[in-house]
């Protein structure tokens, strides 16, 4: 589904992506780990397709297609969903308004009918009841006051709606206390399909005691130095992150 | 009242002010000279146009009870409990030439007392409407009793493809601990000309929250002017304005903080397309003594075409310690990031533009302090914006 081969990528002129090269298959779920600095977040932006990255190498496939080569909103509507750190809050935008606008520029992508207001009321309602989302934040601006949690949470159910082939969360868990995290990772663990993949970036293990990933990769100094399943977060917990840069290094 | 004689009147339209005036430098009130010596010079008297049913419309669009002034003649409604009102025929002295000429030559002021609590907001609606080109003028006094809590729209509207010159004044007195909700609407002709001023006094423990709206008028000049001369005063105000070809709005803000503790603080936005020029001057004065001054002034512009032009200028003079004030001026596009966002969503490049640009003016319209005008001015302020930015997209 997604190939992505021997990746370089600068901002402002300092290299960040060194080389990097990933392929993840529909149904999967890879955990990209590594220490601040290390590239994870820019992987995400570079994929989603922002502007302030200059790619300088290498190559990044989906579903065949040279994704390098698209605007940010053409690789949504192609089914890539890029879940943000730090989501943006715009005051005076309903959340409805941006989720809606959202799938129907999707759905228009894919030769469908744009859904109607009662249709898409009826799949908002039932996506949030299946986030244990209160209805009332659809008529809020979008994350417009909202706690870290509920901004997390506003990201899994712009997913659920959009339902995205591949899925890349950019520290979801970060900022996040335990019943929000347990609240998150439900939200995602309902969204697992054989024909969807999700790529969790995180600092910490923490997240993958709710999420089960089948592939674990650690990223040093933008290039994945080690990968292993699941039983590589654990070793991570346990050794810090020293242990395999040292361990690449030998 | 006897009007003074034409030469006389003629004398004070040539002492209004000019762009050698350095509160005046970027606004050019020549066509307001130009319009008043020809309305004089033809009589200065105004025919009216027929404007029943755009009285009808604009007083159905917003829940409140209305007062109606239409080419500077008052209509005084029925009986409103908690509401005094009074037609008043001079304006108290004249402290500049605008003032003057408005004491000269006002048909009908009106005087308003609010006590206790309103059911309904008091609305003004100051409609021109002239077969010819006019000037009208307009005096408007509210007070906001002790202890009352109480809303004021003042709806600024003249119709109609002659030339306009309209000059008020508004006097705004908030007594102790009351609570005063007010906003303005000006929704002139593109091709009309507006001078007004608005005196705003608080009391002790007062609270004043207004929110202004310029989406209209060819040239546009508004002084808002607010005295703190009692502790405890919390006062907020925002604007907004809209501007396209050819048109020149500029908002002149001053406040006095003459005791403390008081929080004042005002936010101006402006969209800007096409040839047109905005001017915002916000100035604030801590006096010696206002200890406990807090004061806020932000100023945010987008300019979406480089004809647009913006002269933004914050003036803080402070005499005292124990201040806390604060000012930003921006002047740009829209933020990166939120661009990214929503075009990570899907949005092209060009929606997602027009959403921020809505936000930006939006995150106003749900500030307003006035609930009961909410709804017809988020209309008011989205159908201008489809004018200026083109598109006829629904955001709710």
């Amino acid at each position: 589904m997604l190939d992505i081969k021997n990746l370089q990528s600068r901002i402002g002129g300092t290299e960040i992506l060194r080389g990097l090269s990933l392929h993840v298959d529909a149904g999967e779920i890879h955990a990209i780990m590594g220490p601040n600095g290390s590239g994870k977040s820019t992987l995400a932006q570079v994929v989603a397709g922002h502007q302030d990255h200059e790619v300088t190498g290498g190559s990044v496939t989906f579903k065949g297609v040279d994704l390098l080569e698209l605007e940010p909103e053409e690789r949504a509507r192609e089914g890539i969903f890029l879940g943000f750190q730090y989501p943006v809050e715009i005051p005076g935008v309903n959340n409805a308004y941006l989720l809606k606008a959202a799938l129907n520029a999707r759905r228009k992508h894919q030769g469908l009918d744009e859904i109607d207001a009662f249709e898409f009321l009826k799949l908002a309602k039932e996506k949030m009841a299946m986030l244990g989302m209160d209805p009332k934040f659809l008529n809020r601006g979008v994350n417009e006051g909202f706690s870290g949690g509920e901004k997390k949470r506003n990201e899994i159910l712009q997913m659920a709606i959009l339902e995205p082939e591949l899925a890349i969360l950019d520290e979801t868990d970060s900022g996040l206390d335990i019943d929000a995290l347990k609240a998150v990772a439900e939200g995602v663990n309902s969204l697992r399909d054989p024909d969807r993949a999700i790529i969790l970036v995180t600092h910490y293990q923490r997240l993958l005691d709710y999420i089960e990933p089948d592939f674990v990769h650690v990223l040093s100094a933008g290039r994945i130095i080690k990968s292993g399943d699941k039983s590589l977060a654990f070793e991570l917990e346990e050794k810090g992150y020293d242990w395999v840069r040292e361990a690449a290094n030998g | 009242m006897m009007r003074l004689p034409t030469d006389k009147l003629q004398a004070i339209v040539d002492r209004l002010p000019t762009t050698r005036d350095e509160d005046w430098k970027y606004t050019d009130l020549s066509r307001a000279r130009e319009i008043t010596s020809r309305w004089l010079d033809a009589g200065g008297a105004t025919v009216a146009a027929e404007i029943a049913e755009d009285i009808a419309r604009i007083t159905a669009s917003i829940d409140a009870d209305w007062f109606v002034i239409a080419n500077g003649e008052l209509r005084l409604p029925d009986e409103i409990p908690n509401v005094t009102a009074a037609r008043v025929n001079a304006a108290p002295t004249a402290e500049n030439a605008l003032a003057e000429l408005n004491t000269a030559l006002l048909l009908d002021g009106l005087r308003v007392r609010i006590d206790g609590t309103p059911a309904k907001p008091v609305g003004i609606l100051l409609i021109d409407g002239a077969a010819d080109a006019a000037t009208s003028q307009s005096y408007v006094d509210v007070e906001f009793a002790a202890h009352s809590s109480g809303e004021l729209i003042e709806y600024h509207v003249s119709l109609g493809a002659t030339d306009h010159y309209a000059n008020g004044v508004v006097r705004i007195a908030v007594g102790d601990n009351a609570s005063a909700r007010h906003v303005r609407i000006q929704d002139r002709d593109l091709n009309h000309v507006q001078t007004g001023i608005t005196h705003v006094s608080v009391g002790r423990d007062a609270k004043f929250s207004s929110a202004g709206f310029d989406l209209g008028g060819g040239l546009v000049r508004n002084d808002i002017l607010i005295d703190i001369a009692n502790p405890g005063a919390d006062i907020s105000f925002d604007g907004l304005y809209l501007a396209g070809d050819g048109q020149h709005i500029d908002n002149h803000t001053r406040v006095d903080h003459r005791v403390g503790p008081a929080i004042s603080r005002q936010e101006y936005r402006g969209i800007l397309n096409g040839k047109c020029r905005c001017v915002w001057n916000g100035k604030a004065i801590v006096h010696e003594g206002a200890d406990g001054t807090d004061a806020d002034q932000a100023n945010h512009n987008l300019l979406l075409s480089e004809k647009a032009e913006i002269d933004a200028k914050p003036e803080l003079e402070i005499y005292t310690d124990d201040v806390k004030c604060s000012h930003g001026t921006t002047v740009g596009q829209l933020d990166e990031t939120s661009l990214f966002y929503l075009r990570t969503r899907g949005l092209d490049q060009g929606h997602a533009t027009r959403v921020l640009m809505h936000a930006f003016a939006a995150g106003l319209v749900s500030r307003i302090p006035v609930e009961a005008a909410k709804a017809t001015v988020g209309e008011l302020v989205e159908a201008r914006l489809a004018v200026l930015i083109n598109t006829d997209e629904d955001f709710s």
